[in-house]
């Protein structure tokens, strides 16, 4: 047991990968402290940091980070170059361990070690031993550690696809089954999203994710498009979404995107075509930015519902 | 006589319908918000007691942006969003209506019918290009009535083109056309092309415009707007006469609907327009989310909160809670 601490920003990929890395920290007899739940004092740190043009999630990441950074002794910040063969993250996840070393005046040690599996999956062990370089755990601890961890983000990953809501949301509530789909981070963020699930519920909906869909839907699914999609969350939001298109149980598919996301505006675009050219379904593009007027969403939300209620009869 | 009341608070006006049970206009109201809905609210009230005192409400509703306000005012039955309110009211005036086009003032929205059914909608986004307050806007800085405006619009023989993609930019683009020598008829004319191109690349994407097309909201008053929707669409636009409180008749609508599900009204009565009603707001200093709460008092009396998003203050409207502030404050 070491006893150090690892801090980690509640944002971006954390609503991903949380348990994967958290159990691999835990498992070398680290502390993983996470920072607080979005709030008004995050979001506005994060917007005064961040570059300009940033997308929302992104400035919110910067707040998370400096929310957590002086608690820690080691800051995790890795660079998430690509999780898929063949396939990237956005451009901006790439680039945020730069971003965030400009910004900070005095970080404490960070763990940026870049990850690619585009070309290999064995990539990943190289990026273990420098994480464990970097943290001074010898390579076997590291490898063992990484393997549990593996396996309890499997089993995550299938405690959602069998329906479940992360952690804080209830899964069960609603009749309508609605497809709500975006980035984790703008799905699982109560704060940005204005409590969008929980208002959902309350107007009737079941809340259905893209984490639901099994990967080999997704990728059936994805390759309806004449040209693949290399965008991972990309390729997952439109596979997900044109399998709940023709799902004859979902009523209607919500699409919430970033202001000022480029794969968002694109991916959601396509899908929002594509309801409307071959399927019959209420679909409704959302999109998220700094404004905290809620009556605007509410009154989108509640015409949405009311809509899907009317049509079901 | 029995009546329903609808009321719809919007960011520009506040509009009352009052109809008999069978579903016919009794009176209109429609007054400018100002930035002060309570006192609006109240007004319209104060205008129903005066025409129509012997009336006896058997319910009421509300819509607008201001919807909960208006309904914790009046202790409306329904509270309904504008899309739903808007598609009722034109289903019961134009039977058979495919689409509506409402353009109020502060944004606008298309909404799909099906057999009278909503199957798809939109309203504008963050902007406001398009909507009534930027023609007002325009029509004040050529220093022309908003009433002539449209008028206007179709003297024009040759519109010229001007770029609605943003408010901003319009008004350049308009200044530009003015400098050089161009006809302020053909200007305004079109400004009004662009507000309903702007209208239709953005609400309308995708969507199917089937006849019967119906065009209300404050801006439906404008021919220049009418005349421009017709061409863009080919086809005729129906301005229902009471184009401008649709969104009330809806309400007073969907009132009747839910009266007649739960039995009898929750309607505080005409008494409300003299009533000592504020709204006041805090900060809340519990967490460092820093809401913002506003509590709707009624003299001592709080009618109801929100602003918050742990929903800690949204539960309190009983009369004792103010003695619970500070512990809220801080819990």
């Amino acid at each position: 047991m070491t006893g150090k601490i690892v801090g980690m920003p509640k944002g971006l990929l954390y609503h991903y990968y949380y348990v994967l890395w958290k159990n691999f920290f835990d498992a070398l007899g680290f502390r993983v402290r996470v920072s607080s739940d979005t709030n008004k004092r995050i979001v506005n740190t994060g917007i005064m940091s961040a570059v300009d043009e940033a997308c929302l999630p992104v400035k919110v990441f910067y707040g998370h980070v400096l929310d957590v950074a002086e608690q820690v002794d080691y800051l995790f910040l890795p660079r998430i170059v690509s999780v898929t063969e063949k396939e990237y993250m956005c451009p901006k996840l790439l680039g945020i361990p730069d971003m965030l070393k400009a910004c900070m005046i005095n970080p404490p040690c960070l763990i940026d070690t870049t990850i690619n599996l585009r070309n290999n999956n064995s990539q990943i062990y190289q990026a273990i031993k420098e994480i464990c370089a970097i943290i001074q755990v010898p390579l076997k601890d590291g490898i063992r550690a990484w393997q549990r961890a593996e396996k309890a983000q499997g089993d995550y990953e299938l405690y959602l696809q069998a329906g479940n809501l992360p952690a804080g949301f209830n899964s069960n509530l609603g009749e309508y089954p609605i497809a709500l789909l975006g980035h984790g981070y703008n799905i699982y963020d109560a704060y940005l999203n204005m409590g969008m699930i929980h208002k959902l519920q309350d107007l009737g909906a079941r809340i259905w994710t893209k984490e639901m869909v099994p990967k080999s839907i997704v990728d059936t699914y994805a390759r309806k498009l004449p040209k693949r999609m290399f965008w991972t969350f990309g390729k997952q939001l439109l596979g997900s979404g044109l399998y709940y298109l023709e799902h004859n149980q979902v009523k209607g598919i919500i699409y919430v995107a970033s202001f000022g996301c480029g794969p968002d505006s694109m991916v959601g675009d396509l899908l929002e075509r594509w309801a409307r050219r071959y399927n019959n379904k209420p679909f409704m593009f959302l999109t998220l930015d700094e404004h905290s007027g809620e009556a605007g969403l509410v009154t989108r939300l509640e015409a949405f519902m009311d809509m899907v209620k009317r049509r079901v009869g | 006589m029995k009546a329903y009341l609808g009321i719809d608070v919007g960011s520009v006006s506040t509009n009352l319908v009052l109809m008999d049970q069978e579903q016919r206009i009794l009176q209109t109201v429609y007054i400018r918000t100002q930035g002060q809905p309570i006192l609006s609210i109240k007004k319209c009230l104060a205008m129903v007691m005066r025409e129509n005192p012997g009336i006896e409400v058997k319910g009421a509703g509300t819509t607008g942006s201001a919807r909960q306000l208006a309904a914790v005012i009046t202790g409306a039955d329904s509270v309904k969003n504008e899309i739903t309110a808007h598609a009722v009211a034109a289903s019961a005036m134009v039977p058979g209506v495919q689409t509506v086009i409402e353009i109020g003032g502060q944004d606008s929205k298309l909404i799909i019918l099906r057999d009278g059914i909503v199957t798809d909608f939109a309203m504008n986004t963050v902007c406001a290009a398009g909507t009534g307050s930027f023609l007002d806007q325009q029509a004040a800085r050529l220093g022309i009535p908003i009433e002539e405006f449209g008028e206007l619009a179709l003297k024009s023989t040759l519109p010229v083109r001007i770029a609605g993609r943003c408010a901003v930019f319009a008004e350049s683009d308009m200044i530009h056309k003015q400098q050089t020598g161009y006809a302020i008829e053909d200007i305004v004319a079109g400004l009004c092309e662009a507000l309903v191109r702007n209208f239709l690349n953005n609400l309308g994407k995708g969507k199917q415009l089937l006849a019967p097309v119906v065009f209300q909201g404050g801006v439906a008053a404008n021919p220049g707007m009418r005349d421009a929707f017709a061409r863009a669409l080919n086809t005729k636009i129906i301005v229902p006469e009471y184009y401008h409180v649709m969104g009330a008749f809806g309400a007073a609508i969907l009132a009747k609907e839910e009266v007649a599900r739960k039995n009898g009204t929750s309607f505080r009565g005409f008494g409300t327009a003299n009533l000592d009603i504020s709204a006041k707001s805090q900060e809340c200093t519990g967490c460092p989310n820093r809401c913002e709460i506003v509590s709707i008092v009624n003299g001592s009396r709080i009618l109801a909160r929100w602003g918050d998003r742990c929903g800690k203050w949204s539960g309190l409207s009983s009369p004792g809670s103010i003695v619970k502030e500070k512990d809220l404050m801080h819990a």
